[in-house]
């Protein structure tokens, strides 16, 4: 396609465009920019300054080189589905985004590991590699669109995370563009448990304030030999909870094991994937085993018994790959599906103690019939990971304050059980305040400390991740500082 | 503004008050978006986001953009025309979407607005309302430009202009159509003019109205007399209505509503005594399907078009459904299947054909990774984006089985621009409609059966 010149008086977007080559990777006016306005959090929408579509790491570099420089707040975005609101643009920054960068690099098999760069969809990897036998085992619902850069910043999960571990306990090693635009490499040749301090660890899940990561060695794995799925409609949550206790203390580790309520099947069931879910029951599992093939059918027979124990209505095991896929589809376009019967909503990604289901659940109840809002439940029981949806309609005066209310409070729930205010979602704009349910002002600031080493001028997706210094404790160091 | 500081205080989003800057009657459909929540399940179906990587250039962004209008936050202008007019109408979003929202719908109801807000001038407005309005309704004319086109071909001067490279002074993808146009045979409904009905082979057990479409009709209709064969020879007397007219689909994906409905009345009328209106253009019958769409503010006609909607059936799946001879002659050949997006996505039929081309014995199918993406061809998208359509028609091909010797698909939009993606990429499949290849299977049949060769 032929290149345009860029047609503005704004100095900093010429000078960002020279550096990506041009008008067709920059977008400045404000009909394109709109589209950038939020991502899969939509309650907080800002306009962005400019987005650019680099095409190397080395243009990242430059960019952020130069919004250092010239001090402009910049960010990096995937493919915007982050549900905390990660890539909003909140101080109109600059976006840097990583889609034109989505070429898978490098597959070493013998060594199970591939090299990414940060826009390469996440689910595309496994359809790279699933016809020599080889996956990738991170499963975040959105891994149909979602970039495999967006789930190092947030440390992604996802149901099958269960058995296989989050997006961090993937990723073998990094090339990461800091915040004054220097590249840096960490342990790019993706030995395992490298000496020194745990910057890998550190970096992923940083939801985007401490570099931008352009280039990423992932651990792929073997497919497993078999895999089963049951599904499983119980009358009553408390039965459909316990089961999951016991499928755990029985000693099966499940590869999955995600619960829905009653408003969530309504959900999946009004949307574009039905599976004919029974209206009446008050909650499903769905839950998958897989491993070498001995042992599996054990496994499964074990479950059946569980779930019949805990009086189940009816259980069954996917006949084939079709079923067990329309099952799945059902399960993981479950969010997006709440559009089928609410105009918005807001999920909220607590995390529990398994133990605690029924009493959280029911807790969850009483904060839906406080705000009149419908909260339906979709989660992964087996880590005790929940996400309670809000459904409300933004067009009702009052209802986004009273979403937003109500979803507070369930993370409140979940912190005062001995949980934690987020499970995979991340932090972002969303749950900044409700940090503080867990960390105190120290802790919190101790945070800070480690971006301000990477992120001194927190140009880097500011106002992200840590609450705001309303609170006197970050205020009271800035004062210090300056008297210094 | 400090950036260490956040507005939470901003107008919660999307606070609809009217519909904005949407100033004309029939605006996108506030119904419609209200189910979209932006959950991006939608990117990675969409062609022009795949070439782009930018986000208004996806139907998440497009939603959005739509609904702004409605908000008064951005005005109808030549900046919002873009991106509503680069989508290819595919309805891949549809289909990825977990809440249904009926993207493409939307992105034809503010085309609607953006044609009434500016409409076309220039050359480009010339040839525009030349063709959609001069044209494709009148079959006469179309058959007109059809004689011209087949006195191009057989004259000689088709050579010529090829010869003396004259035919260079089009634009780059025209020539690259010209190179690729069928040959151009007798239009059916010429040639069943004069008959009131075609009369089934033996027993008569349905009757059934067939489309004959505007450009199908005139480039194709070696596969209008096919999907007529097919028909009879499965006991359906056929029935042409002669004042049927262009579906109008061409009109609606350009804007042009008030056209879009002229037509859909003429139809409507045309096929009052049918049971079932035959499409054999997934095009043509996915627009048939949503005439109900076009009259959102005339209940009257509404439920006509509603009525007449519920008869309308692609050829593949009426076969299907009703039962059809099982050929018994071999044509043995390799073939692969490409879904347009108006039969896969616009009606949700993709077992049916692939059944009906596995039920001719010596027929091995070859999958298509990707079969149901776009091919870039989207009515007259090619011609009117021809960039934006290159490069879907590339990485179209580049999923096209290497060893297969045909491409077998339900519309002739994308037969078109497969045969341009063969031609262009160097490779030698033929392009074929399905019910062609039943046709040829039945054919071989008969004259092996009457002690003839075959071909």
């Amino acid at each position: 396609m032929a290149v345009k010149d860029v047609k503005t008086k704004d100095q900093h977007i010429e000078n960002l465009a020279k550096i990506v080559g041009g008008a067709q990777s920059i977008l400045y006016k404000k009909e394109d920019l709109l589209a950038y306005d939020c991502d899969g959090f939509t309650i907080h929408r800002h306009l962005p300054k400019a987005v650019v579509f680099p095409k190397s790491a080395e243009e990242v570099a430059q960019i952020v080189k130069y919004c250092n420089e010239h001090d402009l707040p910049f960010l990096a975005r995937g493919a915007g589905t982050g549900l905390s609101g990660g890539a909003i643009p909140l101080n109109g920054e600059v976006i840097i985004s990583l889609t034109k960068m989505k070429r898978l690099l490098s597959v070493d098999l013998e060594n199970r590991r591939a090299v990414v760069e940060p826009g390469f969809i996440n689910l595309k990897l496994t359809h790279s590699i699933s016809n020599k036998g080889y996956y990738y085992a991170p499963d975040p619902s959105s891994q149909y669109c979602c970039t495999i850069g967006g789930n190092v910043a947030e440390n992604a999960g996802g149901a099958h995370c269960l058995k296989y571990g989050v997006t961090t306990n993937h990723i073998l090693g990094m090339e990461v563009v800091l915040p004054n635009g220097e590249m840096i490499e960490i342990n790019t040749n993706g030995v395992l448990d490298p000496p020194g301090y745990d910057l890998l660890g550190l970096l992923t899940g940083s939801e985007g304030t401490l570099g931008i990561v352009t280039k990423i060695t992932v651990r792929i794995l073997k497919n497993p030999e078999a895999k089963q799925t049951v599904l499983a409609y119980f009358d009553k949550v408390s039965d459909a909870s316990q089961a999951v206790s016991d499928i755990i203390s029985a000693g099966i580790v499940p590869a999955a094991l995600e619960m829905m309520d009653k408003t969530a099947i309504e959900g999946v069931e009004a949307a574009a994937f039905p599976v004919g879910h029974p209206k009446d029951i008050e909650a499903l599992l769905l839950i998958e085993v897989d491993g070498i093939s001995a042992g599996i059918d054990e496994q499964i027979h074990e479950i059946l018994e569980v779930c019949r124990r805990r009086n189940v209505r009816e259980v069954k095991v996917a006949q084939d790959e079709k079923e067990r896929e329309r099952w799945w589809a059902n399960r993981k376009t479950g969010f997006g599906a709440m559009g089928a019967i609410s105009p918005d909503y807001l999920v909220q990604d607590g995390v529990i103690p398994r133990s605690k289901l029924p009493e959280v659940l029911e807790r969850i109840k009483q904060i839906s019939e406080k705000y009149g809002l419908r909260i339906a439940n979709i989660f992964h029981a087996g880590d005790g990971n929940l996400h309670p949806l809000v459904l409300f309609d933004a067009r009702k005066p009052g209802e986004t304050e009273k979403a937003l209310a109500a979803g507070s409070e369930c993370l409140q729930v979940c912190a005062d059980v001995g949980g934690s205010i987020t499970g995979e979602h991340g932090v972002g704009i969303e749950k900044r305040e409700e940090m503080r349910f867990i960390f105190t002002d120290e802790e919190i600031i101790a945070q800070t400390n480690i971006r301000d080493v990477f992120n001194p001028k927190n140009l880097l997706n500011a106002g992200k991740l840590f609450p705001t210094p309303g609170r006197c404790v970050e205020v009271k160091r800035n004062e210090k500082e300056k008297m210094k | 503004m400090s950036v260490r500081e956040s507005d939470l205080k901003q107008a919660p989003a999307c606070t609809v008050t009217s519909l904005g800057n949407y100033l004309w009657s029939d605006p996108p459909d506030e119904s419609k978006w209200a189910d979209c929540v932006h959950c991006g399940m939608c990117l990675e179906s969409c062609p022009t986001y795949e070439q782009t990587g930018q986000e208004q250039h996806s139907p998440r962004g497009r939603v959005h953009l739509i609904k702004s209008v409605a908000e008064g936050k951005l005005e109808v202008n030549e900046a919002f025309a873009d991106p509503v007019f680069a989508c290819l109408d595919c309805r891949a979003c549809t289909t990825a979407c977990p809440a249904d929202v009926d993207v493409g719908g939307l992105i034809e109801e503010a085309r609607g607005q953006i044609r009434q807000a500016m409409p076309l001038t220039g050359w480009k407005g010339a040839v525009s309302k030349f063709f959609l309005e001069g044209v494709f309704p009148h079959a006469n004319r179309l058959h007109l430009l059809g004689s011209l086109l087949k006195f191009y071909q057989k004259s000689g001067l088709q050579k010529v202009a090829r010869k003396t490279r004259l035919i260079h002074i089009m634009p780059e993808h025209l020539v690259e159509m010209e190179a690729i146009l069928p040959e151009v045979k007798q239009p059916v409904r010429k040639k069943y003019k004069h008959a009131d009905v075609i009369k089934a082979k033996g027993e008569t057990k349905r009757t059934v109205a067939l489309l004959t479409g505007c450009v199908m009709d005139v480039m194709f209709s070696d596969i209008n007399e096919a999907t007529i064969n097919v028909l009879t020879r499965n006991g359906n007397d056929v029935v042409i209505p002669q004042n049927q007219t262009c579906c109008g689909a061409l009109h609606v994906h350009a804007g042009d509503r008030e056209t879009g409905r002229k037509l859909a009345k003429q139809n409507i009328e045309a096929f009052k005594e049918a049971e079932k209106v035959i499409v054999n253009a997934a095009g043509c019958g996915c627009m048939l399907k949503e005439y109900p769409e076009l009259f959102r503010e005339d209940h009257e006609w509404r439920e006509k078009a509603e009525q007449f909607a519920a008869k309308v059936e692609d050829i593949s799946k009426y076969l299907h459904d009703t039962g059809y001879e099982k050929p018994k002659a071999e044509i043995k050949t390799r073939i692969t299947y490409h879904d347009a997006c108006h039969l896969a996505h616009g009606q949700g039929i993709r077992e049916e054909p692939r059944d009906i081309l596995l039920s001719i014995p010596g027929v091995e199918m070859v999958h298509m990774p990707n079969a149901d993406r776009c091919c870039g061809s989207a009515g007259i998208y090619n011609i009117t984006h021809s960039e934006m359509a290159g490069a879907v028609l590339k990485s179209k091909m580049e999923h096209v089985p290497e060893d297969v010797e045909m491409i077998s698909m339900g519309n002739p939009g994308c037969m078109l621009q497969m045969a341009l993606g063969v031609l262009k990429y160097g490779r030698n499949q033929k392009i074929v409609h399905t019910v062609q290849l039943l046709d040829w299977a039945y054919q071989k049949e008969d004259r092996l059966k009457e002690g003839k060769s075959w071909r």
